[in-house]
């Protein structure tokens, strides 16, 4: 696959938050697992700090991103960056859909947070394929 | 009771999600939090300083900071200088793992046992710096000692300061504004104490807490002290005692 093709996965850095673990390993992943031929990721402070090869890469590919809390790092960075992510994902979203799952802290999101890195995983793969299969 | 905000050490790590030393750079930092300086060391995620407002971009201001970053470029350090003040200290994991001697971790999730060796190095060396910058300060970093049970005491998030924030407010000194890091906290707890503005005491006082969380130059201090008790004086006029 060429790198053209590629769609870049990247989750929001939170450190502070269990849930910025968990958008975290989910965007890993995607991009070690799921879809490894067609994903990548780029370090978000990089782009933060207006890094012009982080730059051309988001302008370049179809970005996702995926935030641990509402101030929306990841999605805020890189619509400052100038362009729109092509899906923005919220953990907390996940968290609604399966409030069964109750992630243990930071510097381990347990087995409850590994399903829900794995579900938001599922949902960022097939959107994924969808931005891949319009652009064909 | 208002609680005033306590002195601590901000630690801002880069969280570099593309190469392995950023996930270590994480790690470290998390461990200090967690488990080697918790009470004393507080955290912020770095894109918050772009994304975030003023109480964010407050927080080197605020607390001595120090950056942890994974490569020779220091998004951590860069950042926090430019957006909020220049870091008290600055380690690059990649550094320290080639001064240590210690071999370069692999993995960007989770991980391996290079990684887990290097970030514990990298805590242990933050822990140290936390002390030194502490012991300048007269204080003392609480060290966690081990559990005699074994059993592990877990943090769900991380002292985070994105969810305590560091009130500011801002007071007229000459035409000028000036914005006094926790003056709103201060304000409160010396209302909720009683402490009258018409008292003669109480603008030392104000001003002895002030200059606890804010740089006060000698020469604007009496400017500052006169600006800071009007202030206070409309605050207690506006704000009723408890039990009013």
């Amino acid at each position: 696959m060429s790198d053209e093709e590629r769609v870049i996965i990247i989750p929001c850095s939170g450190i502070g938050k269990a849930f910025g673990s968990v958008g975290r390993e989910a965007a890993y992943v995607v991009t070690e697992e799921l879809r490894p031929d067609c994903t990548d990721t780029v370090c978000l402070s990089l782009l933060t700090l207006g890094d012009e090869d982080a730059r051309r890469r988001v302008r370049k590919h179809p970005t996702i991103t995926i935030d641990g809390c509402p101030t929306a790092c990841a999605r805020v960075n890189v619509e400052q960056a100038g362009v729109a992510p092509a899906a923005a994902f919220r953990v907390f979203d996940v968290f609604r859909r399966h409030k069964e799952l109750r992630v243990r802290s930071v510097s381990d999101i347990g087995e409850a947070g590994q399903e829900m890195a794995r579900i938001l995983a599922r949902d960022v793969a097939a959107k994924v394929d969808e931005l891949r299969t319009g652009r064909r | 009771m208002p609680q005033l905000p306590q002195r601590k050490v901000g630690l801002i790590a880069c969280s570099g999600e593309d190469l392995p030393e950023g996930t270590v750079s994480r790690r470290a930092a998390l461990l200090v939090l967690e488990r080697l300086r918790p009470g004393a060391t507080v955290t912020l995620c770095l894109p918050l300083f772009l994304a975030g407002e003023e109480r964010e971009r407050a927080f080197a201001r605020f607390y001595p900071t120090i950056a942890i970053d994974g490569c020779e470029k220091r998004c951590a350090a860069r950042a926090t200088e430019m957006y909020s003040a220049r870091p008290a200290a600055s380690l690059v994991v990649s550094d320290l793992a080639d001064s240590l001697g210690l071999a370069r971790p692999q993995r960007l999730r989770g991980s391996d046992a290079a990684g887990e060796a290097l970030a514990r190095a990298v805590a242990d060396e933050v822990a140290r710096r936390v002390d030194g910058l502490l012991a300048v300060r007269g204080e003392t970093a609480a060290v966690r000692q081990p559990d005699p049970t074994g059993v592990e005491t877990v943090v769900a998030d991380a002292a985070c300061t994105c969810v305590s924030g560091i009130s500011a407010a801002s007071v007229v000194v000459g035409g000028q504004t000036v914005e006094l890091l926790a003056l709103p906290a201060i304000f409160a707890l010396f209302r909720e104490e009683g402490k009258s503005p018409e008292n003669s005491a109480t603008a030392d006082d104000l001003m002895q807490q002030i200059k606890i969380y804010n740089a006060v130059a000698a020469e604007d201090e009496n400017a500052l002290s006169e600006a800071v008790a009007d202030e206070y004086a409309r605050f207690w006029a506006q704000t009723p005692a408890i039990g009013d």
